[in-house]
């Protein structure tokens, strides 16, 4: 059983990866949209000295992975329906959400490129040092926040498909969770109100102490307590997932309405 | 006197068409979505960013800067997808079939986005100063008003140019995007122009929205109109250069459209 549902995420995995690689808005959303945040983000923050370097290429990059996962996981049972192809893989034996898992892994690690090619930016055109203090630390980080990435992008397909008046919110949630998140500026500048709304988001937790690694202020507790609290926000967005999966394979084969929009 | 009236007509009927053609299958919220909080949003990051990076004795620097450009998500992606869209909603045959004058076509793709723009930035700006991030207490509301509007043509004539390369590239949308967030970096929203690199201020200053950008700045912060008339002529000056472009790129690819049989080649 589990080979044959590991074979079906490489398949959906690579087809997925395949397409977007190609595709000419993941592109822009993967590495050029990063880069044009980062060359901003330079301009301002270069008076504030060569440590800030590697925040912005960290925050722009994570910017590039939500955007890329907003659009790609987002959009990844929705396409299927605009392809006319939805109640066939809602018909496979292969449960549904392993299809998605596969598509969302996929738009997942290409948005990783975001992070590289702010990275190399800063490093190359800038020349700003961008070592990372705590490597193994902000390897770690890094991990467990793709696993909470993904299971946050398994929650976004089957709410996009099940309500439409949230995916017409799709473009208009880019920029609340770069600010809420604290990707290029600390959420300090934002009203105490707003703080909630950070905490329930992993990729606060996962920008805050993938920042404190790369400038070497991340002391245990704070790893314990960030990625704690990134793998806890992780189950419960896939908690959620499970749910609507649910729903949405009821809509499939009870209602037969899956197919309308 | 007849043939004026017909044109204008057409003018008018494609404006108004193309507009709701684009806008009104949507859902209100979509509708509202695109025009008040993606803009709200862009503006707040970017001026909390600019906060962040100079201080809050600068946000309007950055305020007006972003409300101003937002005015290109209707001039790039609403007139781009105005032109370039007749080809997806497989209408670009009977568009070119007929004998319509093509400037009337062309030109009124664009007029609605204009005011749509308009209205955007004014919002952008009343959000800035509900946050109390700008100050109008010394701005010349006709001048604010005249510096808004064009900058608004200038916009919406690239996004005619734009729209004719739609009518032969599948990969609109990655053009479309691109030049929006190049605008961000290069017309001086949020990067003074004068501090970026030579090459590149020769860039900023052949796009639109520099200038408007500068002389809406000028204005909130109190200058007459008579002291941004340069600005703003130079502004008006390159949106009549895009417009021309715009227009002869569309009858030259008509013209190949025609004569090689791929009006719906995808």
């Amino acid at each position: 059983m589990f080979l044959k549902y590991t074979r079906a995420v490489f398949a959906a995995f690579k087809m997925s990866y395949l397409s977007l690689v190609m595709d000419g808005f993941f592109i822009f959303a993967t590495l050029l949209m990063p880069l044009i945040y980062a060359l901003i983000a330079f301009g301002l923050l270069r008076d504030k000295g060569a440590n800030y370097g590697i925040y912005v290429a960290i925050g722009s990059g994570l910017a590039g992975l939500w955007s890329t996962l907003l659009f790609g996981s987002g959009n990844a049972i929705t396409s299927e329906r605009w392809t006319g192809t939805l109640e066939n893989i809602a018909a496979l034996p292969t449960p549904l959400w392993v299809i998605v898992f596969g598509k969302t892994l996929a738009s997942t690690m290409q948005s990783l490129l975001s992070m590289i090619a702010s990275y190399l930016l800063g490093w190359l055109v800038f020349g700003y040092p961008l070592g990372i203090a705590q490597p193994l630390e902000f390897f770690v980080v890094l991990s467990v926040g793709i696993v909470s990435f993904v299971a946050f992008g398994l929650m976004l397909a089957p709410a996009f498909l099940l309500n439409p008046q949230i995916q017409q919110f799709q473009n208009a949630m880019e920029y609340p969770v770069y600010i809420l998140c604290g990707f290029l500026f600390p959420v300090a500048l934002l009203p105490f109100w707003t703080t909630p709304f950070s905490y329930i988001l992993s990729p606060f937790w996962t920008a805050r102490a993938l920042q404190s690694a790369a400038g070497g202020t991340l002391t245990l507790d704070q790893l314990g307590v960030d990625c704690a609290m990134i793998l806890l926000l992780g189950v419960i967005y896939l908690g959620i997932a499970a749910l609507l999966f649910r729903i949405v394979l009821h809509k499939a084969r009870v209602d037969a309405t899956l197919g309308l929009q | 006197m007849r043939r004026l009236i017909i044109n204008l007509q057409l003018f008018w009927q494609g404006a108004v068409l193309s507009y709701r053609a684009l806008f009104t299958w949507l859902r209100p919220t979509t509708f509202i979505a695109s025009m008040i909080f993606f803009p709200l949003g862009q503006i707040m990051f970017f001026t909390l960013l600019g906060i962040y990076a100079t201080g809050a004795q600068n946000a309007s620097f950055f305020l007006i800067g972003n409300a101003m450009q937002i005015t290109a998500s209707s001039g790039i992606f609403g007139v781009t997808m105005a032109v370039g869209g007749e080809r997806w909603a497989g209408t670009l045959m009977y568009l070119f079939g007929s004998p319509a004058n093509r400037l009337a076509i062309f030109t009124g793709r664009a007029m609605v986005h204009v005011l749509n723009g308009f209205v955007e930035v004014l919002m952008g700006l009343a959000w800035g100063w509900l946050l109390g991030w700008v100050d109008f207490s010394r701005t010349d509301p006709l001048a604010l008003g005249l510096t808004i509007l064009i900058a608004t043509f200038s916009t919406a004539a690239m996004g005619l140019l734009l729209g004719c390369l739609g009518l032969i590239t599948l990969n609109i949308m990655f053009i479309n995007n691109l030049i929006y967030f190049l605008l961000l970096l290069f017309s001086g929203a949020n990067v003074p122009v004068t501090s970026l690199p030579w090459w590149m201020q020769y860039i900023s200053w052949a796009l639109p929205l520099t200038r408007g950008i500068q002389a809406a700045r000028n204005v909130v912060g109190g200058a007459p109109l008579t002291q941004v008339i340069d600005l703003l002529a130079g502004e008006l000056l390159i949106g009549v250069i895009y417009l021309v472009a715009g227009y002869s790129l569309f009858r030259v690819f008509e013209a190949e459209a025609k004569r090689r049989g791929t009006l719906e080649a995808f």
